[in-house]
């Protein structure tokens, strides 16, 4: 279970440099994350959806204890991530938008390596790197060096070495980001798997800008724009709240419309 | 999760991932294992040529017709007389020719008879290092023919010689062989230095800036591992790398002796086990705090790149700093201890020397590089997170 209450986040952006005096301008300051809220139970897929800028990757980074937040708070399965961030790490899996490996390992090396950080004994992540691999179809990559992986495969492995702990809630930043359509679907079918009874009841976050992913997998959604959570809810409710029958026509409507009357623009 | 088990982990992923690359292993082979007997067998190999030149007893002399007394001079002492090729100031310029000439005037004959002084050149060029090296011998060999004329003519006098040389001087030189071997051996120290600097070098930068770039520092800080845990099991792999060609160089050394080709510098070059150890002593600190202080520098940047010219001034200071010993003729300042890579290379000329280290002269360079390590290690710790998702 992972809660997020009035999260808020600023950064200094790097100011214009020397200009004609050699006074430099004052630090501009961007507001990433201003107020996001939601809750993402066990057994449940919470999608975070939201444009470009919106927010959502500097959302996921302070719940994987990588940022500070300015204000809010975070808890994973009640426990606070701002004071006891490893203990939240232990109950997270987290698929990041860098999800580099070690191209002169191989995808077990690179799994049983994070298992190993993870405090697992080596068997134990070598058994589980096994079960991974049978999960998400990749069992003939397992003893090959990850250099020269396709996007899928790459996207596999780092996925199998998030997940190798085991835990009870995984956090996936943008997983089918250059993924091609039959990669798509398998991770789809490997995250059903992992909400259902039999995959252990994960409760899954993850964030898109893709409708049609959010309309096919999530449970609930959650809508944030400008740095804040806007609406939340399943599909159906989030239609039938906006009147639309077009889910992309409802986000437009959810995300743009609150930007207009932050900004004074009109949506398109 | 424990400390040392995350350590433990990170130590052993580095090691193997340092095993695969084939640039760091390249690097090892080259400086670990080649570059001291290469930069031995270079110097042995001038050395041997300088010794047989002066064994081959040859002095070249131009107008030898002008001089038959000179002539039979030098065959009495078993020189071999040639006469100077004819445009021998040219080839001289153009290094084609190495040996010093003897330029007689025509008189040169009469004029000694007549008790008169005749100009004898010697001809050389001093940046043609082998003709000026041999110059001296040939002055030497002509105040030899100028003394045994004197001492003809004074006897012919009834002249005591003695008169002539009211003093009797005699050379006393305190150095033991090893210390005269400094002026051609010193210069090893450098190169074991650069060694193990390169060594560390691609580790390093790998584990660091390299981890950025390919996108898998952000994975790594996600794991519930205490960040100073990470760092020391990266430095302990980078380090384990910069140490083994330490001891690879040390120890290449001792089999690179028998590959000498010089006599004298075989006789001056005493280095056993025991100065190689001496020389790890003074090394294993030195790699621990250099691959400290590189991957400090190489956390801030985001590519390899970026981190190769960042590390470009500590490079060049590691490289330069042992070459105040070259220019500095006052021998070692206390000071010179304080000083990292210059500590160390003056105590592995001191080895060179055949001398031992006093118990304070190992401790300041050891303490200046525990201060180093533990700061980088604190610096590389507090930046990992902030780096991994720059």
């Amino acid at each position: 279970m992972i809660a997020i209450e009035h999260l808020a986040r600023s950064f200094k952006a790097a100011s214009p440099g020397w200009g004609r005096s050699l006074k430099r301008g004052p630090a501009l300051v961007v507001h990433a994350v201003r107020d996001v809220n939601f809750a993402a139970p066990d057994g449940r897929i919470t999608g975070l959806l939201g444009p470009n800028g919106a927010g959502k990757t500097t959302t996921l980074r302070m719940l994987a204890g990588l940022i500070a937040p300015d204000a809010g708070r975070v808890t994973v399965d009640g426990i606070d991530v701002a004071a006891r961030p490893l203990d939240a790490l232990a109950h997270m899996g987290v698929l990041s938008d860098s999800r580099g490996l070690y191209t002169r390992l191989t995808a077990r090396e690179n799994i049983v390596y994070y298992g190993a950080l993870q405090g697992m004994a080596r068997d134990a992540a070598h058994q589980r790197a096994e079960d991974l691999a049978r999960m998400f179809d990749m069992f003939a990559l397992l003893e090959r060096r990850t250099d020269g992986f396709s996007q899928g495969e790459r996207m596999k492995t780092a996925l199998a070495r998030a997940l190798v702990h085991d835990p009870a809630n995984i956090v996936l930043d943008e997983p089918t980001n250059g993924l091609d359509v039959v990669a798509t679907r398998a991770l789809r079918e490997s995250l059903r798997f992992l909400r259902s009874p039999e995959g252990g009841g994960k409760c899954i976050v993850f964030s898109t800008h893709i409708m049609q992913e959010v309309e096919r997998l999530c449970d609930s959604v959650v809508v944030v724009s400008q740095g804040r959570s806007v609406a939340a809810g399943t599909v159906a409710e989030l239609l039938e709240r906006t009147g639309q029958e077009d889910f992309e026509e409802a986000f437009v409507h959810l995300a743009f419309a609150h930007a207009s009357t932050m900004d004074g623009s009109v949506p398109a | 999760m424990r400390f040392s088990s995350v350590a433990i982990a990170v130590y052993r992923k580095e090691i193997i991932d340092a095993l695969r690359d084939r640039r760091t292993m390249l690097i090892v082979l080259v400086t670990g294992v080649l570059m001291g007997p290469l930069v031995l067998i270079a110097l042995s190999s001038f050395i041997a040529s300088l010794e047989s030149r002066a064994e081959q007893r040859e002095v070249y002399v131009a107008g030898l017709a002008y001089g038959p007394s000179l002539r039979n001079y030098f065959e009495r002492q078993t020189w071999a007389v040639k006469e100077a090729p004819a445009d021998f100031e040219a080839q001289l310029r153009s290094s084609k020719f190495a040996e010093p000439v003897v330029v007689l005037p025509e008189d040169f004959e009469t004029a000694i008879l007549h008790g008169d002084t005749p100009v004898v050149e010697v001809v050389f060029d001093s940046a043609n290092k082998q003709s000026a090296t041999a110059a001296p011998r040939v002055m030497q060999l002509l105040g030899g023919f100028s003394r045994e004329r004197v001492g003809l003519s004074l006897a012919l006098r009834g002249v005591a010689l003695a008169l002539l040389e009211p003093l009797q001087v005699e050379e006393r030189d305190l150095a033991s062989t090893q210390t005269r071997a400094i002026k051609i051996t010193g210069l090893l120290p450098f190169f074991v230095i650069m060694a193990v600097l390169y060594g560390a070098l691609n580790a390093a930068l790998d584990t660091t800036a390299g981890e950025r770039e390919r996108g898998s520092l952000e994975p790594l800080v996600m794991n519930p591992a205490n960040s100073l845990a990470l760092v020391v099991g990266k430095w302990g792999a980078v380090a384990s790398v910069s140490m083994v060609v330490a001891l690879l160089n040390c120890f290449s050394f001792l089999p690179a002796q028998w590959l000498l080709r010089s006599d004298t510098l075989q006789a001056m070059f005493q280095f056993g086990p025991r100065e190689a150890l001496m020389f790890l002593l003074v090394l294993l600190p030195f790699a621990a705090a250099l691959s400290a202080v590189l991957m400090g520098v190489a956390i801030r940047c985001k590519t390899f790149k970026e981190a190769q010219a960042s590390t470009t001034f500590l490079i060049l200071g590691v490289s330069l700093v042992p070459l105040m010993t070259v220019f500095d003729q006052s021998g070692g300042a206390a000071w010179h201890l304080w000083v990292p890579a210059l500590a160390q290379n003056t105590l592995m000329i001191q080895v060179l020397k055949g001398e031992d280290f006093t118990p304070l002269q190992l401790a300041i360079p050891l303490l200046v590089c525990v201060v180093l390590t533990v700061g980088g290690l604190w610096f590389i710790s507090h930046h990992l997170r902030r780096a991994a998702v720059k």
